[in-house]
């Protein structure tokens, strides 16, 4: 396809520019996890070990898929809320199917349609239909969760070899969220190539400018002959994949899954790993490698104030706090260097 | 040395801890100023209307509940719908039976809230509406009686259960979806105290894993990393029982890290057999739906009803195959 000679100059004119700023913006983010690995490497013996920095690359791993496609929708200047609810279902699919009787492959290839078929949806909702992308998904986010509900009953789904599923199948899908390449925990693989593959497509390819273009201003965008919803519907898809696929490996992890608690309350995880990394709620800024590193602070952080024995109640006040503080200083710091 | 003897199902007779409202039970239509608009559906002969109201119906727990349930609506003369919200959501439980309160004949409820549901609960208590409260009590209303189990005291049971399978010594963590739940509180409050009964025994803290299956398992890996020298986890429901057993299978801890938990979710079935879970404590769901029903229905029939214990079942390996 041809890019507009607008954008390739565009494209070429700003880069100097804007990979200082985001630089900048990712090394605040670094050196904040920085400074949390020492505190807490100080505070607990057990942190910085092999196995506990192997757990916590498992524990975000999930959270980091999801938030690798938050990072392309807020970018485009929308936002997903039925992530959590996405995740939820297509889990739920892949497990009804395969207990079913359904081969591994066609299982897994239906949940990640139905993924994709979501995120679709909430794409044309919020760009054709016009409705903010806000309001199509949290009304997603309520509608999928209940599919979930009505598929199952309310009831659990196990993948196990008692329910009926292949002993070859269950083996594989065990190997998918179980199993270990190399010593790395296969959910962390996942991560780590989606990682990536967002990067790549983000900052090397044009689809990834018109990400930025769309996000920073839809109208110039327009106006420089990109497809504004096209871009927006594309990005929303994506999303939605990546949450079938976190669902389905979350599945593959711990076999029996409920769809009232598949899931629930994860899209503001993800967002706010996301938006720690310094992607703007505003649109047009963000990076693959700040939500990496978003995802790790908060991970580090609940990691580490388990191992240090702070109160659950505490956790969560500290958390909440540290996002806080790490979007105002983004904020603040990005507001200093445009002044 | 393990306890746990062979044919451990032992229905607990639970005898202390039920509190009781306005209504000292057993309790009988006739000291009970009925609503002028059920005593008249009950002289024509016409069908009562009960409703079940649970907590959070997405919940593992409520299908067992509903089967229950489902189970007394074919009661004749009685039609039993079970209401609630998705999600432990006390606003949403209080609007739904607001909304239905000129329908309902009957009402049974687990309160999400006991403080926010009580006053609701009272004003349908005044307005002539029979309410007893099932699964978890009420006691801050006037619900008529109770049925289900005594949350304390099957935490009591599953305190003295790990202080039998740990043998009387080891270090102990307690794990729950919810640590500032009522239930939750109530079966901890159960926990410590069945615990205490080993001097050897020290319990190192109470670990709120959430309701999302991924946060439940990554709370008790950190919490188990935290406190290596850990040989015993004590669930107190449904969902992080499996997750705990699941952490023993993972880190091949069979023996050396002990689980005992609630309710009876696949998962912790097969991981009893397996021997990851130690032992589990079925509180009778469907039983407890079945009554929820069953009770209202008694009464509304003029017969004197009574709060109804659905005891403490104890599944180990050596009985869980009953189940099949």
């Amino acid at each position: 396809m041809d890019e507009p000679i607008a954008i390739k100059a565009a494209a070429e004119g700003v880069p100097s520019r804007m990979r200082r700023l985001r630089l900048g913006r990712e090394f605040g983010v670094f050196v904040a996890l920085i400074v949390l690995c020492i505190v807490l490497t100080l505070l607990n013996d057990r942190f910085l070990t092999p196995t506990n920095l192997l757990n916590i690359g498992r524990q975000v791993s999930l959270m980091g898929i999801m938030a690798i496609g938050m990072t392309f929708v807020l970018v485009s200047g929308e936002v997903d809320l039925s992530v959590g609810s996405t995740y939820g279902l297509c889990g739920i699919v892949v497990g009804v199917l395969m207990v079913a009787g359904y081969p591994l492959a066609l299982a897994v290839a239906l949940g990640l349609v139905i993924g994709a078929g979501i995120g679709l949806i909430n794409g044309i909702l919020s760009t054709y239909l016009r409705l903010p992308s806000l309001i199509a998904t949290l009304g997603m986010l309520s509608m999928v969760r209940g599919a979930a509900l009505i598929l199952t009953d309310g009831k659990p789904v196990t993948v196990n070899a008692r329910n009926g599923v292949g002993e070859a199948d269950l083996a594989m899908f065990e190997f998918l969220g179980q199993g270990k390449l190399l010593g790395v925990p296969m959910q962390l693989v996942f991560f780590i190539v989606f990682a990536i593959l967002g990067w790549f497509l983000l900052s090397r390819t044009s689809f990834g400018f018109r990400i930025f273009a769309v996000g920073g201003s839809a109208k110039a965008a327009r106006v420089s002959g990109i497809n504004v919803a096209s871009v927006k519907i594309w990005a929303l898809t994506l999303m939605g994949v990546l949450a079938a696929l976190a669902g389905t490996l979350s599945l593959a992890f711990l076999p029996s899954g409920q769809a009232g608690r598949m899931g629930l309350g994860l899209e503001l995880d993800v967002i706010a790993a996301t938006i720690v990394g310094g992607t703007t709620l505003a649109g047009g800024e963000g990076t693959i490698l700040g939500t990496v590193l978003g995802v790790l602070i908060i991970g580090v952080l609940r990691n580490g104030l388990v191992l240090t024995g702070v109160s659950p109640f505490a956790q969560e006040f500290l958390i909440g706090l540290v996002i806080v503080v790490a979007v105002g200083i983004d904020k603040w710091s990005s507001a200093s260097k445009q002044n | 040395m393990i306890k746990l003897v062979t044919g451990l199902a032992v229905a607990v007779t639970c005898t202390a801890g039920l509190t009781l409202g306005a209504y000292a039970a057993p309790v009988n239509i006739s000291d009970f100023k009925l609503a002028p608009r059920i005593a008249a559906k009950i002289a024509a002969g016409e069908e009562l209307n009960i409703f079940v109201s649970y907590p959070d119906v997405s919940n593992e727990f409520a299908p067992f509940v509903l089967e229950g349930v489902a189970r007394a609506d074919a009661m004749e003369g009685i039609k039993a719908t079970v209401i609630g919200p998705v999600g432990p959501d006390a606003d949403a439980q209080v609007n739904e039976i607001e909304t239905l309160l000129d329908t309902i004949d009957g009402l049974a409820i687990a309160s999400v809230s006991t403080d926010d549901l009580a006053p609701l609960l009272n004003r349908m208590i005044e307005e002539g509406i029979p309410v007893i409260a099932y699964n978890t009590d009420n006691p801050a209303s006037t619900r008529l009686v109770f049925a289900g189990q005594d949350l304390t005291q099957s935490g009591r049971e599953a305190g003295k259960l790990m202080g039998d399978v740990l043998g009387g010594q080891g270090k102990v963590i307690i794990t729950t979806l919810n640590a500032a739940a009522q239930w939750s509180l109530d079966r901890e409050a159960g926990a410590r105290e069945g615990l205490a009964a080993f001097p050897g025994i020290e319990v190192i803290s109470t670990i709120n894993t959430g309701t999302e299956p991924q946060e439940i398992y990554g709370a008790i890996e950190n919490a188990m990393l935290a406190n290596p020298d850990v040989t015993g986890i004590l669930s107190l429901e449904c969902c992080s029982t499996p997750a705990a057993g699941t952490w023993v299978e993972r880190n091949e801890a069979k023996g050396k890290v002990h689980v005992v938990g609630f309710d009876l979710l696949d998962l912790t079935v097969e991981h009893i057999e397996n021997g990851f879970v130690d032992a589990t404590i079925d509180q009778d769901p469907e039983r407890q739906g079945f009554e929820a029903v069953n009770l209202l229905a008694k009464f509304l029939a003029g017969e004197t009803i009574d709060d109804i214990d659905t005891g403490v079942k104890v599944y180990t390996a050596a009985n869980i195959g009953e189940l099949k």
